[in-house]
């Protein structure tokens, strides 16, 4: 065996899925073309639902006053209802410019006039860390590492007097841990999870990233960093190079972190500064409990509630006079039985529109042992109001159809095998693996009896096309079956790769290929070249 | 002996190529990188930087001082390995050499290796080599604020190795046999897919996979094509 007769063996196969490749893209090109093609057909400016100008009686505008307010909590569990007056669009005034009128929970007016005068103050609450300037998420650890014709990007954290920077720590995602260097390059050391060292081998990762954010303190220029691992939470500080361990989740994911006067900045409004807080930490673990971190004096408390709370709403504050507890929640909220069927959501969804629904709001007070005692609630009902329901129009929707029939039943089995989380996932990793997903969701010919039809009358034309060209047996089945599976860029493959010459057969007039000696119907060979007068081989 | 008389004979056909991509790639991608290093890091950049405020977390994240000069090293590959593919592989085609070079006295994997071997050396010394040496000089702390990191130098070898994709890519799309509006080009296109599948990696194993695969499904085409064709 020598290389010749080698290569052919991986020269086959290499050929054939360079071929399929190439070709699943270009069809997945085309159907996209089609599909786009149809959708900018049909566009058309869909017009706002013109609602009959009723005039609202004073009853009226002050329901829907009550209706639009937001609800705010004071500190000793009362409730107001807070109403913003609608601004002029061209002012874009400042929040605190706003006017603002204040209710009481039987829709009496307390106090009327600007946010920045208000004499109320009110808890306020943790909030996600969110926002692309304020957080910086795994996926954007994962963007930033791409290689792109520009090179990837680094992590680098300065650690700065006024005006020049004196340190950089740049983050290595491969260590999981921070590389220090000084302004004329030189190294410093790694700051890792147990702290700094200036041993590489006695630096230990941080683990896997999830979320950081960072600000600077009072006190300095260069910034702290919250750094959410999996399972952990630290806090890092350049200039000084300490780590310290905020929470450790021990036996599940972390899966949400709320912030609430963590991060020693200036306060945001005058009122804030007012209220004796207490920085909390809440971390939502992915088995439902909720883990408070707090500070001043330092203390960790863990709140379980009920199951069928909508746990991403729940947010916590801390005083010095105790710990709150804010939820919200609706009717119209998706029960946790249909979130695993996309018909079942959609028929729940069809069933509610259109009609009343009510919400409502609860303050708890949580005790040294984390039980809850509700202090107050306040529910209300919100009118049903009707609103354009935006459907795909007939033709983009029968065009989508048809052209998905000619994509490959592997979608389908890779959409159910992997299922919609695992793509979910993918979503927040790579951009290559992202566009597959969402190639696999859009032109997925959905387990339709059309494609398969399709498929076996593709499987037809091979035959037709590839019987008087037979060599083996074999070859002919693989080809049916890689037809049948990858459909029209199966079909488009087999014929890159087998169309051949044919001839007429001398002997019984049918179609006959070139590659084999005898004729497969009467098995005659391939007819011999006629002599002629200066042929030197036959005549010698 | 003969596989040496090869490769000079490929080389200096390669010649001119190889040193307009060196030209081209130092001349530009030097003028950019000292451009980078004069403009140095933007003022802007830290400002936001005061006490008591949230960072915007976009402003930790920093290009290399070899940003620019990436673009221009992955498109001189791919320009040398396309120029080189055509040299090589299409060349002999349109001039009708073909049967004179491969009736010599030497075999046809001789030739074949001579051919590759030309090519490789070809990335590695006009492109590579001044890779190398605007690398180092980017990584002078007393010229750059902001220093690469050694991951960027295994980027930019990655890209010129993307040239050689390249320039596989063209060498099956010289070999096949095919018409030019069916099969013929499906090399070329293989190819652009293997480096658009490279590039937007963000690990460097699965960028070196995809490269690995791509080049072994292309070499393993050629082969056979250059060995078991007629000329």
């Amino acid at each position: 065996m020598n290389l010749k007769d080698n290569s052919t063996y991986i020269a086959g196969p290499t050929r054939i899925f360079t071929t399929v490749l190439v070709l699943l893209i270009a069809t997945a090109m085309l159907q996209g073309i089609i599909i786009s093609t149809a959708m900018l057909w049909e566009a058309r400016p869909i017009a706002p639902i013109k609602k009959p100008k009723k005039e609202l009686s004073e009853a009226e505008k002050h329901l829907e006053k009550i209706r639009n307010s937001g609800r705010q909590f004071l500190p000793d569990g009362t409730i107001h209802l807070v109403y913003t007056l609608p601004d002029i669009p061209t002012l874009k005034r400042a929040i605190d410019e706003r006017q603002k009128e204040i209710y009481d929970a039987n829709g009496s007016l307390l106090w009327s006039g600007l946010e920045k005068n208000r004499p109320y103050e009110y808890l306020s609450w943790g909030v996600m860390i969110h926002g692309y300037t304020e957080s910086f998420t795994d996926t954007r650890m994962k963007q930033i590492q791409m290689i792109t014709p520009e090179f990837s990007r680094s992590l680098e954290i300065p650690v700065r007097s006024r005006e020049k920077t004196e340190q950089v720590w740049r983050y290595d995602p491969g260590r999981q841990l921070f590389v220090g260097y000084r302004s004329d390059g030189s190294k410093i050391g790694y700051i890792g999870s147990t702290g700094f060292t200036d041993s590489k081998s006695r630096a230990k990762p941080f683990g896997r990233f999830k979320l950081f954010t960072a600000w600077c303190p009072q006190d300095s220029f260069s910034p702290t960093l919250l750094w959410q691992t999996s399972r952990r939470i630290y806090e890092i500080n350049f200039e000084k190079q300490q780590v310290q361990l905020i929470f450790e989740s021990a036996k599940s994911n972390i899966k949400q972190i709320n912030l609430h006067k963590w991060r020693a900045i200036r306060p945001e409004t005058p009122q804030d500064s007012k209220i004796p807080y207490r920085p909390l930490i809440k971390c939502l673990t992915e088995d439902g409990k909720h883990h408070l971190i707090m500070r001043n004096p330092d203390r960790k408390l863990t709140v379980t509630v009920d199951g069928d709370w909508w746990s991403e709403t729940i947010s916590f504050t801390a005083t010095t006079q105790g710990i709150y507890l804010f939820y919200r929640d609706t009717e119209r909220r998706l029960p946790s039985a249909f979130r695993k069927s996309p018909k079942l959501a959609l028929e729940w969804s069809r069933k509610v529109r259109g009609k009343p629904y009510k919400k409502w709001v609860e303050l708890y007070k949580v005790d040294n042992k984390a039980n809850l005692h509700l202090l107050n609630r306040c529910d209300w009902t919100v009118p049903a109001e009707p609103y354009p329901v935006v459907e795909a129009g007939p033709l983009w929707t029968k065009v989508r159809h048809y052209a998905c029939q000619f994509s490959s039943p592997l979608y389908d089995l890779a959409w159910y095998l992997l299922g919609r989380q695992f793509l979910f996932q993918l979503y927040r990793g790579n951009d290559f693996i992202r566009g597959f997903a969402e190639v696999t969701r859009e032109l997925r010919p959905g387990n339709s009896i059309l494609n398969w039809l399709l498929a076996l009358a593709m499987v037809g034309f091979a035959f037709w096309h590839g019987w008087p060209r037979k060599t083996s047996l074999g070859k002919l089945i693989f080809w049916f079956v890689f037809t049948l599976v990858f459909n029209l860029a199966g079909l488009l493959t087999y014929l890159a790769l087998n169309h051949t010459p044919i001839i007429k057969c001398p002997l019984c007039g049918k179609r006959r290929g070139l590659a084999q000696v005898n004729c497969i119907r009467c098995g005659a060979e391939l007819p011999a070249p006629e002599r002629g007068k200066l042929d030197l081989i036959l005549n010698t | 002996m003969r596989f040496l008389a090869l490769l000079r004979k490929e080389l200096r056909e390669s010649l001119p190529w190889m040193l307009l991509a060196a030209i081209i790639f130092l001349a530009i991608g030097g003028f950019v990188l000292r451009a980078q290093a004069y403009l140095g890091q933007p003022s802007w950049y830290y400002s936001g930087l005061s006490p008591g405020t949230v960072v915007d977390t976009y402003r930790l994240t920093h290009f290399s001082p070899l940003r620019m000069t990436g673009s221009w090293l992955l498109v001189t590959s791919i320009g040398l390995g396309l120029a080189l593919g055509v040299r090589h592989f299409w060349m002999p085609l349109f001039t009708r050499t073909w049967p004179f070079l491969i009736h010599r006295s030497a075999n046809r994997p001789t030739i074949l290796w001579a051919k590759l071997a030309a090519a490789i050396i070809s990335f590695i010394i006009p492109v590579g080599v001044v890779w190398v040496a605007l690398y180092r000089y980017s990584c002078r702390p007393e010229i750059f604020e902001t220093l690469p990191t050694k991951r960027v130098f295994i980027e930019g070898w990655l890209f010129i190795l993307l040239g050689l994709v390249a320039y596989l890519g063209t060498a099956l799309a010289g070999l096949s046999s095919a018409r030019w509006y069916t099969t013929k080009i499906l090399g070329l296109a293989f190819a652009t897919i293997v480096i658009c599948m490279t590039i937007f990696q963000w690990r460097l194993g699965w960028a070196f996979a995809v490269l690995v695969v791509g080049v072994v499904v292309l070499l393993s085409q050629i082969i056979d094509a250059f060995l078991n064709r007629e000329f």
